[in-house]
């Protein structure tokens, strides 16, 4: 084969819409550039409302990942209105905040990943599927087959916990700023322990020897789509009165040097974005999308960390907090998130059991913010989420969002520097032409892309940095 | 199971276990396999949206989404499931508009960026062209039986087209000169969704409202249906959200919002008043600005509402 550019569009199987356009030489990628081609806006958006409408307005950022926005929108509330949070609300905001990773995770894993290494039955939504790689035996890939069908009541009930709780899912309404609205009462405990109890029981039973399956059959996946050692999480799981304990730490890990995470060593760039504007008209916040422009081509922006590109997820969380040994390559990613989903199904029985039945909502909500700027970080179901905001008398001035695909699907930056995505890509040889997408959507599907919250947005300049360095 | 029958189904006032929608459909629907093979062949586009609508739909139960695959719609095109990619998803889709003219169900999640040409949101590339939402729901649309939006935003804008709109949302129906059915909720409930998928395959296009929407599961507002209604009548009004009296003075727009979250419910457990918070009116079509701030009662959000016009019109 010689020097070829190929697009790859639409790539398929995730949350939002993404094209991907990589060079090919001799059989191997020599350049990819990931291309986010959907733009919302809800900086703007978010932009001069009242500041507690944003738990509700930034879950319509993400449909598959709601309640991340939400919970990281109440934590922002809650700094900036002085909440107590009591513990039991802590217990039952993780409760609900499990259930939607769980939801997330076992959607992405069989609905997303699995028709990547299965032959699924020639008819819709599954025809063309054109799997020349498929080395499942006749008898393990039916199986899979019949789990990914299983796997549909195991999605549908994690997000019947989140609704028994949240009063709906997506988009849950009782996590807000104080605490949460609904009163753990002894039947909705016990609703969601059994609920619990048979997602527990697919996940350990049923998905785990499946992606251990995959990742034994295609084991040369440990060792394709390999990103530098660049690991970001912002940590998870928050406790105490004003949620400052995480029982997952964040750090930053570059090669072998683990570090506490200074979010003054974040910045943006957007060279190959479609945005214009100067470092002091960010800061200034006037920023404005340029769809024309020629250079660029992505709504994500360069986001780094200390001037380098980090990658962020399930497997960043699980390596920084020692709960998962390996590399980070694509079958890395995938077992690291099925491990994780199996973590958080145990740690959700101990919150479950250690939650006081009330019939009482734990929730007091201050009237008066003490303060006017704020950043909230977590860790969502991708990785790092950040929210922050400056306000007057409660009115939005500004408010940014950094999700966890502009950090893995992060364009180049101005020298060339590949975002982590790009990265996991070139260098990685296509043997059979009619490989190349089911070779790249495997890599590119083991971060979870969620284009929908990629591409509204969004820089933390403003409030963060008093100079944006490019 | 015959037309009236169906209908009646998806309106009973009732959320036990036997009354549930959900049984009707399924029942119905292998009534209706026994004496027809046929399936609703569905290309579902996905716009200007957050994907909620697709996470939604994965949440039905009787049918659950492998019995809706099964028994109900082809899904011939979908981002989100098909196991087709890259060029080959773009075939598929070629082929549908040729060999499945005006038999195919178009759904429609997102709102349609108008502004630079619909450049905000580019759903396909090739090496020749960008097809952008606009493009593609106007080739689709053209060629479709049925155009049906999932979502508000796909219905009316909503959040994708909320103030100041920088990218030019509109409802699919701004962009299509044809009638659109619209199933509005931000996100929508499955059942809506579901209900309407089993409607047009057994029994063709149902009664919709001056709006668009169908009668069945839009036809009464949340307040004349409200489990809280007693209180709102009484003037026994909440103090706080967390509390069990009437959320009208939380911000609950219940009283102008048309669907049945009441005995509906989510996923058969709750709602949002239920969660003791306010209904914040996501399947309107002044979804979200008509209904934020979303705290603030609704006659001082209509204040503050005309407020702000009145000061737009001072500048």
């Amino acid at each position: 084969m010689s020097r070829k550019k190929i697009i790859f569009s639409p790539v398929t199987r995730l949350s939002g819409i993404l094209s991907v356009k990589v060079t090919i030489d001799d059989n191997r990628v020599v350049d990819a550039d990931a291309s986010s081609t959907m733009f919302r806006g809800f900086e703007w958006i978010m932009k001069d409302r009242q500041i507690t409408d944003a738990v509700y307005m930034t879950q319509r950022v993400c449909g598959i990942c709601s309640l991340a926005h939400g919970a990281t929108g109440s934590y922002l509330l809650d700094e900036l209105y002085g909440n107590q949070i009591s513990e039991n609300a802590q217990y039952l905001r993780n409760i609900m905040y499990g259930a939607d990773f769980l939801q997330n995770h076992i959607r992405q894993i069989y609905f997303f990943s699995l028709p990547d290494y299965v032959k699924m039955p020639n008819q819709p939504p599954f025809h063309g599927q054109n799997l020349l790689d498929a080395r499942l035996s006749p008898r393990d890939n039916q199986r899979l087959v019949d789990n990914y069908f299983k796997s549909i009541k195991a999605g549908q009930q994690s997000h019947q916990i989140l609704a028994l709780f949240g009063g709906k899912a997506p988009h849950q309404h009782s996590f807000v700023h104080g605490g949460v609205a609904v009163a753990p009462t002894v039947d909705k405990i016990n609703t969601a322990l059994a609920l619990l109890a048979q997602v527990k029981e697919f996940v350990s039973e049923t998905m785990l020897p499946d992606v251990k399956l995959i990742s034994r059959v295609y084991s040369d996946y440990f060792k394709i789509g390999v990103t530098p050692r660049r690991l970001l999480s912002f940590g998870l799981w928050r406790f105490g009165e004003n949620n400052e304990k995480y029982l997952w730490k964040g750090r930053a890990l570059n090669g072998n040097r683990l570090t506490e995470v200074d979010i003054n060593l974040i910045n943006e760039g957007i060279v190959n974005s479609w945005f214009e504007g100067e470092a002091d008209n960010i800061y200034n916040g006037k920023l404005e999308p340029e769809p024309l422009k020629e250079s660029a081509y992505s709504w994500v922006k360069t986001v780094k960390y200390q001037g380098e590109q980090f990658e962020t997820g399930p497997l960043a969380r699980l390596i920084i907090n020692r709960l998962y040994k390996g590399g980070t390559s694509t079958m890395d990613r995938i077992m690291a998130r099925a491990i994780e989903t199996l973590l958080i199904t145990e740690l959700m029985e101990e919150w479950l059991s250690k939650l006081k039945p009330s019939n009482k909502a734990p929730i007091i909500q201050n009237k008066v913010p003490i303060k006017e700027q704020v950043i909230a970080t977590t860790d969502a179901m991708r990785g790092g989420l950040l929210h922050s905001t400056k306000i007057r008398d409660e009115e939005v001035l500004k408010y940014n969002i950094i999700t966890p695909t502009v950090w893995n699907f992060s364009p180049k930056d101005d020298y060339g520097n590949l975002g982590p995505v790009e990265n996991a890509m070139v260098g990685t040889e296509i043997p059979y032409p009619g490989d190349l997408y089911t070779i790249l959507g495997r890599i590119i599907r083991s971060f979870d892309p969620c284009m929908s919250c990629a591409t509204h947005v969004l820089d933390v300049a403003g409030n963060i940095k008093d100079k944006v360095v490019f | 199971m015959n037309k009236e029958e169906f209908i009646q189904g998806c309106q009973r006032l009732r959320n036990t276990q036997d009354y549930r929608l959900s049984k009707h459909i399924l029942s119905g629907i292998k009534g209706y396999r026994v004496k027809s093979d046929s399936k609703l062949p569905v290309l579902w586009l996905e716009t200007s949206d957050s994907g909620d609508n697709n996470i939604s739909f994965m949440n039905t139960t009787y049918p659950y989404l492998g019995q809706v695959f099964e028994d109900m719609i082809d899904l011939l095109y979908s981002n989100t499931f098909m196991a087709a990619q890259g060029k080959h998803a773009l075939d598929i889709l070629k082929r549908i508009t040729r060999y499945q003219k005006g038999e195919f169900v178009l759904v429609v999640e997102g709102a349609i960026p108008t502004k630079a040409n619909g450049l905000y949101n580019i759903v396909i590339e090739t090496q020749r062209e960008r097809i952008t939402a606009l493009e593609a729901v106007k080739w689709l649309g053209g060629l479709a039986k049925y155009v049906v939006t999932i979502g508000t935003c796909a219905s009316f804008g909503g959040p994708s087209a909320a103030k100041p709109n920088i990218t030019g949302g509109v409802a699919v129906s701004e962009v299509l000169d044809r009638e659109v059915i619209k199933v509005s909720g931000c996100p929508v409930n499955a059942e809506w969704f579901v209900g309407t998928l089993a409607h047009l395959l057994m029994y063709g296009k149902p009664e919709l409202d001056e709006l668009g929407r169908p009668t069945s599961f839009y036809g009464y507002t949340i307040h004349r249906h409200c489990q809280r209604r007693s209180y709102f009548d009484r003037g026994n009004f909440a103090q706080a959200l967390g509390d069990i009296e009437c959320m009208f003075s939380q911000g609950c727009v219940g009283p102008k919002t048309y669907a049945d979250c009441p005995y509906r419910q989510w996923i058969n457990e709750n709602w949002p008043i239920e969660a003791n918070t306010p209904c914040i009116g996501c399947t309107n079509p002044d979804f979200p600005d008509g209904s934020s701030p979303f705290f603030t009662p609704l006659p001082e959000k209509r204040q503050e509402d005309n407020k702000k016009r009145e000061g737009q019109k001072d500048e």
